[in-house]
């Protein structure tokens, strides 16, 4: 298993959102994400049980395309069961991310590191305004495979083109709960790259791999909420 | 559904007691959609009578548009998608000189259901779209460089149209497998460069040569209720009390897996991405020998 890059995590302070923040898996692959919530919501768009959760990306170059409602709609299935939007009746929550590493315009793309960037970045921002009430932590990681086998935990860009299997997981992480584990799946692609094809166990594989490699991301996230960025005592009683 | 012509607070006086009974039970899935589906599923079935695991009857009807270099009509149930596939020519981009471009796109028209209504494509239908989009391409169905009529000058671009004439829910499925047979029943006529003209000829005579279609890709999706209850191929009813939606990519002829994908929060109590991957290959295990594509 190859090792992941370092995780860099800001809080901006943007001044007319109620919580932003910023996740990078090195410097190469970031996103800035902000939460506005519960704000006004449309009368079109107002649910009368529960908030509206809405997701909008921006790309780094261009107008949003349909692959970016794509992304929108991924991220909102990845974190709408961390919310509990039946405290605010007819509010919006509003989450927009914006992307902060260009994606290659033609040719195949590898867009799964940045998904996990996204949705890490969305967490953390819905964490910073703390104006939500959440179940749980998103943390989500890239995981490929490389034509030898070789498993790669959040491969770096270059290495990329060497993969023919690959995805990202996106698990809820909670502490306290008294279960075998500690986080749940919430959102999972995998696919092949180069036209191959994989079995069960493959990407039973990979997703253990992504399990273990998310408590990495959560404890990041943790310890970024500490003053001083000190890293977490209860480390330790985290199982996953 | 009958209209009673007098207004009256109580039961209409002009229907039978079965009609009587049918329009109580359409007035408790309308006010009660979720009780409604929790009380089919607790005896083990579902509204349209299809147990969880259930799929529904599908048929393919190609080349129905003579003016579409391909086409194809998919009825999934009640979900009905055609399809067509337009070849046109273009400069290929400047990276990537010999390959070709597949543009799919989905468009649900406010004719299909009444979630739609008209003007700019909705959400949903750029979602699926994109899905689409990626489905096609890491299935690798079609080389891009088999598009190719001379490299860096001149490539064929295929828009693969797809329209959904009547929605019930798993669109998905419906779209891919119209779009698959569709690009089967895509002829493209013999095209030739000429380098003196600097143009691209096709043949109008000569016979119109098929795709190079390497892979049949076939989908299966699946939604999970309450966080246990694993419903395959949910209908329209259905889909907005999913909570998940999970998605199987298989090979049609090997049935091995090209892509699976879990949107939501997974089952509590089983492992739903296993059972779901075992389901898929049963479903095109056994319709296999069925479905020509």
């Amino acid at each position: 298993m190859g090792s992941s890059r370092p995780i860099e995590i800001s809080f901006d302070g943007l001044a007319r959102v109620d919580g932003s923040a910023r996740f990078g898996f090195g410097d190469a692959t970031a996103a800035l994400a902000s939460v506005s919530g519960p704000i006004e919501v449309r009368l079109a768009s107002e649910l009368p049980s529960q908030a509206t959760f809405d997701v909008s990306v921006r790309p780094l170059s261009n107008v949003p395309s349909t692959e970016s409602k794509s992304q929108a709609s991924s991220i909102r299935s990845a974190l709408a069961p961390s919310l509990i939007l039946n405290k605010n009746p007819r509010t919006l929550i509003q989450l927009v991310v914006q992307t902060l590493s260009p994606t290659p315009i033609s040719g195949p793309k590898w867009t799964d590191g940045l998904l996990g960037a996204m949705i890490n970045a969305s967490t953390l921002a819905l964490l910073n305004a703390g104006s939500v009430p959440m179940r749980g932590a998103v943390c989500a990681i890239a995981v490929g495979k490389a034509q030898g086998g070789e498993l790669l935990v959040d491969p770096e860009e270059d290495r990329t083109d060497e993969l023919v299997q690959g995805g990202c997981f996106a698990f809820m992480v909670a502490d306290g709960a008294r279960l075998g584990s500690n986080s749940t799946s919430v959102w999972t692609n995998w696919r092949t790259l180069k036209g191959g094809t994989f079995n069960e166990t493959e990407i039973a594989e990979a997703r253990e791999a992504a399990r273990d490699a998310v408590k990495r991301v959560y404890a990041a996230m943790k310890s970024s909420f500490l003053p001083g960025g000190a890293s977490d005592p209860d480390e330790e009683k985290m199982e996953t | 559904m009958a209209y009673a012509a007098p207004i009256q607070p109580t039961a209409p006086t002009g229907l039978s007691s079965q009609e009587n009974e049918a329009l109580q039970a359409s007035i408790f899935q309308r006010l009660h959609p979720r009780a409604y589906l929790e009380r089919f599923l607790a005896e083990g079935f579902r509204p349209d009578g299809r147990t969880l695991e259930g799929w529904r009857d599908v048929s393919v009807n190609t080349g129905s548009i003579s003016t579409a270099d391909g086409s194809a009509l998919v009825r999934l149930g009640n979900t009905t998608v055609v399809c067509g596939v337009k070849a046109e020519i273009a400069e290929p981009e400047l990276d990537a000189g010999n390959r070709g471009f597949l543009v799919p796109n989905l468009d649900l028209p406010a004719m299909c259901s009444p979630r739609f209504k008209p003007g700019p494509p909705t959400d949903d239908a750029q979602v699926l779209s994109d899905r689409l989009n990626e489905a096609l391409i890491a299935s690798n169905i079609l080389p891009l460089e088999s598009l190719c009529i001379q490299p860096n000058k001149s490539v064929w671009v295929l828009y693969v149209d797809a329209t959904c004439i009547n929605y019930d829910g798993n669109a998905f499925d419906a779209t891919l497998l119209a779009m698959v047979a569709a690009l089967k029943n895509t002829r493209l006529p013999k095209t030739t460069y000429d380098e003196l003209t600097k143009r691209t000829i096709c043949s109008r005579k000569a016979e119109r040569i098929p795709l190079d279609i390497k892979r049949t890709p076939v989908s299966a999706s699946f939604g999970i209720f309450d966080s246990n209850r694993i419903l395959s191929d949910p209908t329209a009813f259905e889909e907005p009390l999913l909570d998940t939606t999970l998605t199987v990519l298989l090979d049609n002829s090997t049935r091995e897996l090209i892509s699976v994908s879990q949107f939501g929060l997974g089952s509590a109590s089983t492992d739903a991405l296993g059972s779901c991957i075992q389901a898929a290959k049963k479903r095109w295990g056994e319709s296999k020998d069925r479905i020509r594509l």
